[in-house]
């Protein structure tokens, strides 16, 4: 273990310094023929709530095993807390609590068991806490992992990422399987980490989870990153659906002239089409007309990032 | 740093305690059966005088010579051939459950996301095969001693203990074989095959090899030879027997731990 004093590589403060809890540079993780992580540029900010979004087989497991040294890069470079996993894996890994995407938890124990296994490597954990976690999240703690159903063994990674009260969490899909009330708990658990000053890296396929729970947004897509900003950011580049309800016929589309509308069909009195642009353009040019009615839907995350996963690279 | 250190041999060694207590019964019901059908044989002599009828070279592959006596009633049914080889393959079913078998179902993951080195927790893993082994060759060396005292099986205790803890050795060389090929490669099929034929692959350069004049030299190649090449049951064994298999044992479970440190863990 190292306890570097004299150090070309960024001290323990240097994330405070820096402003990063999280700094990726170039990753590339290639698995024989097959690139898994095709270059990668990600940041994410002391005490924010970062999601990582994308479907099954997008790289976000790949890229979070890197943060934590279960996987060297092929290329690029990884940066958490300040410190290189590779190098200072041992204290990177003392700041972050982890819930692996894959969840295999070991055998032929109950889970108190574990928990106490995993405390003596982490010299000790604060008991009262872990079991207001457990209480929490009503997981029974003497029953074997190997008879928890998927669900209660991801109860079992939540209690292990946030007994120790790491400054970093990396959760790795967390909530696949739990019940909706108990990833209404999660939330409320990731909301308390943040207040209380931890930094949340949030992976998940499960766009309304991470609308609630995350600041800002990475979405990734076949190993690149395709979008990235808060939640509002890419909610703004998502086609929003607009109806309007003229109050006299309209004769021609293209006379209107507004700007930013796609697939607009005009229909007697009704005009439907996509926008993809600002709304306040068309704002606008509609307050030229008598309008009887005009309808625009809020898009959510799901839009957007069907809208990124639907696009080419 | 300490607590956790001996968490990661006892840890492991607890998961292990099943297929300990298995082993243990099977191999000291073996034992307790062979030594309880002493008595029978010491009365007739026809067995031997068969096994003297045997070319020379036979009797010495199949380690026969002497039959009659108990040390040749116990290498012959034991010690030549089934007693180490079943030691063996535990000890190489017990470091791939350690090691490969575990991290290839993912379960190494909640231990390798903690403040621990990859080294130290494959070090501890070698660490808890070395004492399920141990704990392996001293139930059976007891059973032996027992069963011998029970049934008045004659032979010096010192020689049988060598024998059994050569044969504890021996088994924790293919052992740590399999560690170091875990080491490199998370694959449970590609280390149990490799492990167990080179121990397979061992006994028969022993045994056959010598039957031939042109290739008798080359049995000297078989661990099998260091460990029970010099008769141990007869003659004491020369202490560099024991450090021939220790040693490389140690080297490869360096080899192994080399190899776990370079490169990536297999996800489930």
């Amino acid at each position: 273990m190292s306890g570097t004093l004299a150090s070309s590589a960024p001290g323990p403060d240097a994330s405070a310094q820096t402003g990063v809890a999280i700094r990726v540079v170039g990753l590339v993780k290639r698995f024989g023929a097959i690139e898994a992580v095709r270059g990668i540029d990600l940041e994410v900010r002391p005490g924010e709530v970062f999601g990582f979004v994308g479907p099954n087989g997008a790289g976000k497991s790949t890229t979070i095993r890197c943060l934590l040294d279960l996987l060297r890069p092929t290329s690029g470079s990884v940066e958490v807390l300040g410190r290189r996993p590779r190098r200072d894996g041992i204290d990177v890994r003392r700041r972050i609590g982890y819930v692996p995407g894959e969840l295999r938890l070991p055998e032929r124990m109950t889970s108190r068991q574990l928990v106490t296994s995993v405390g003596r490597l982490r010299g000790g954990l604060d008991e009262a806490f872990v079991d207001s976690i457990a209480a929490r999240l009503q997981l029974d703690l003497d029953r074997p992992t190997r008879d928890l159903s998927s669900g209660n063994r991801r109860k079992v990674a939540l209690l292990l990422a946030f007994a120790p009260r790491p400054e970093l969490l990396i959760l790795d899909e967390p909530t696949s399987g739990l019940d909706p009330l108990m990833q209404h708990q999660f939330l409320a658990m990731v909301a308390e980490a943040r207040d209380a000053g931890a930094t949340v890296f949030l992976s998940s396929h499960v766009l309304g989870e991470v609308q609630r729970a995350a600041d800002r947004v990475a979405v990734l897509r076949a190993g690149r990153i395709v979008a990235q900003g808060t939640v509002d950011e890419l909610r703004g580049r998502a086609r929003q659906r607009v109806e309007v309800w003229f109050a006299e016929d309209v004769e021609d589309l293209k006379r209107l002239a507004i700007p930013g509308l796609e697939d607009a069909v005009l229909d007697g009195k009704r005009l439907a089409a996509t926008l993809s642009g600002p709304i306040d353009p068309v704002v606008a040019v509609l307050a030229q007309h008598r309008l009887a009615s005009l309808v625009v839907e809020e898009p959510n995350l799901e839009d957007a990032f069907l809208d990124l996963y639907g696009r080419q690279p | 740093m300490k607590g956790s250190a001996v968490e990661l041999a006892i840890g492991p060694l607890r998961q292990m305690r099943r297929s300990l207590i298995g082993w243990s019964i099977g191999l000291g019901a073996l034992v307790a059966v062979t030594v309880a059908f002493w008595p029978a044989f010491r009365g007739s002599s026809g067995i031997s005088e068969a096994i003297d009828q045997l070319p020379a070279g036979v009797i010495e592959a199949f380690g026969l010579a002497g039959f009659g006596t108990p040390a040749g009633f116990l290498r012959g049914n034991l010690y030549e051939f089934i007693v180490p080889l079943l030691m063996a393959v535990a000890a190489v079913a017990a470091a791939n459950g350690l090691t490969a078998a575990e991290e290839d179902a993912g379960r190494l993951e909640t231990y390798l996301s903690q403040p621990i080195s990859r080294q130290s927790l494959f070090i501890g893993r070698t660490v808890a095969l070395a004492v399920w082994l141990a704990i392996l060759t001293a139930s059976i060396l007891l059973v032996q001693l027992v069963s011998d005292a029970a049934v008045g099986l004659q032979i010096d205790a010192m020689r049988v203990v060598s024998t059994v803890v050569l044969c504890g050795l021996l088994a924790l060389l293919f052992g740590t074989l399999a560690v170091a090929v875990a080491g490199w490669l998370a694959r449970p099929s590609v280390v149990l095959a490799i492990g167990i034929a080179i121990a397979v692959g061992g006994y028969l350069i022993a045994a056959l090899l010598p039957l031939s004049d042109v290739l008798k030299p080359w049995s000297g190649i078989s661990p099998w030879k260091w460990a029970l090449g010099g008769d141990p049951l007869v003659n004491l064994a020369e202490p560099w027997r024991y450090a021939a298999l220790l040693v490389p044992a140690v080297t490869l479970a360096a080899l192994g731990v080399a190899g776990f440190v370079r490169r990536d863990v297999r996800a489930a």
